[in-house]
């Protein structure tokens, strides 16, 4: 179905030329960081360290998927605050479940 | 095709007459139901969280080393047998299984203790299959054609691969035992977890499968050809990268910690 309307609602970019070589930039530093991910799993003892080393690296991974292959980085300032402000709700619900699985704990095994 | 040089648009952005954000309102719904899916999935994940942070830790089992031969049988008395509400019997502790016993399995390699290989391959083929779903976004925007249908078929071929990997996964985990009532390894919530979110997860995949194979077919009609822009190819291609990113949570949650 084409749109009939003849309303314009944003401006389109031309097409980038540097995109291409972005794109497959992009894959190699995320294949690389699940290969530091692998690295880590077979030499570095399990413990607490470890687990915030793999969550840091699932961040950096996000912001790559985010910002250059959904195309974040390119977008508008508002845009990108509307769709990033909002996981702090998300920050908030990992601080009172950790809080509420150690009550849990204790109140079982302890 | 309409190009910024014929632009009528209104320069001030929060004076209407215009989208604000300056994207297509497809694209903006897009984004916001992306947002409402990561609390879903944060909901998940975090629940995750906080019942394996209940249970007693996994205990290390460094002793077993790579590629070596082990059988079901002998892996069993690493974990403690649970049977349903055990973990709420005073003094039974059973200790949350460790990941690397549990999915140790690699297809014609039977036998061997292999953790994180395969869902090393899984995570390969999702990035993957998300760089040539941009590249078929990068194609678009030249309105090539021939380009975009090609990267699309890569995608989809991308996604069915992950899918066929998750089933042989899910079919190793039953095999051995586990469902939503049961877990030879630990805990039952250990099971019903992984089944949900992983689950979830390969609904999400299966969703975005066939909504690329509806794209493609638009493609190969000419549809967005006609229509003079891919956008729709682009707002496809958003959600097939929020799976992606929600896998790279689940591999670290899962299969990582």
């Amino acid at each position: 179905m084409s749109s009939s309307v003849d309303f314009q609602e944003f401006e389109r970019h031309a097409p980038d030329p540097e995109a291409k070589k972005d794109i497959w930039k992009t894959f190699w530093i995320l294949l690389g960081l699940t290969l530091v991910d692998l690295a880590f799993y077979f030499f570095i003892p399990v413990g607490m360290t470890r687990n915030i080393i793999f969550i840091l690296l699932g961040i950096v991974k996000a912001y790559f998927i985010v910002g250059t292959f959904m195309h974040m980085k390119h977008e508008k300032m508002a845009l990108i605050l509307m769709i990033i402000v909002p996981v702090i709700f998300i920050c908030a619900l990992i601080g009172v479940s950790m809080y509420e699985g150690n009550f849990w704990f204790n109140l079982h095994w302890k | 095709m309409s190009h910024a040089a014929e632009s009528t648009l209104p320069t001030k952005l929060w004076g209407g007459g215009r989208s604000p954000f300056n994207v297509e309102y497809g694209k903006l719904m897009m984004w916001i139901f992306l947002l409402s899916d990561a609390f879903t999935f944060s909901a998940l994940l975090i629940s995750y969280g906080t019942i394996r942070y209940s249970f007693p830790p996994a205990e290390v089992h460094a002793s077993i080393p790579f590629g070596s031969h082990i059988e079901m049988e002998e892996l069993h008395h690493f974990f403690t047998p649970s049977t349903p509400g055990a973990e709420l019997a005073v003094g039974v502790q059973p200790h949350w299984p460790s990941p690397d016993l549990v999915f140790n399995h690699f297809p014609f390699l039977h036998g061997h203790h292999l953790p994180l290989l395969f869902v090393s391959l899984m995570t390969f083929i999702l990035i993957f299959s998300s760089v040539t779903m941009v590249l078929a976004v990068e194609a678009g925007n030249r309105n090539d054609k021939q380009t975009v249908a090609k990267f699309m078929y890569w995608t989809i071929a991308g996604g069915i691969g992950f899918l066929s990997c998750q089933a042989w996964e899910w079919t190793q985990f039953i095999h051995a035992g586990a469902n939503l009532q049961n877990n030879p390894f630990g805990p039952v919530a250990f099971a019903d977890l992984f089944f949900i979110v992983t689950g979830f997860h390969g609904f999400h995949v299966l969703s975005g499968v066939v909504l690329n194979i509806v794209i493609t077919s638009n493609v190969l009609k000419g549809t967005y050809e006609r229509r003079g822009h891919y956008d729709m190819v682009e707002k496809v291609g958003l959600y097939w990268h929020f799976v992606d990113l929600v896998w790279v949570f689940v591999f670290t949650f899962y299969y990582l910690i």
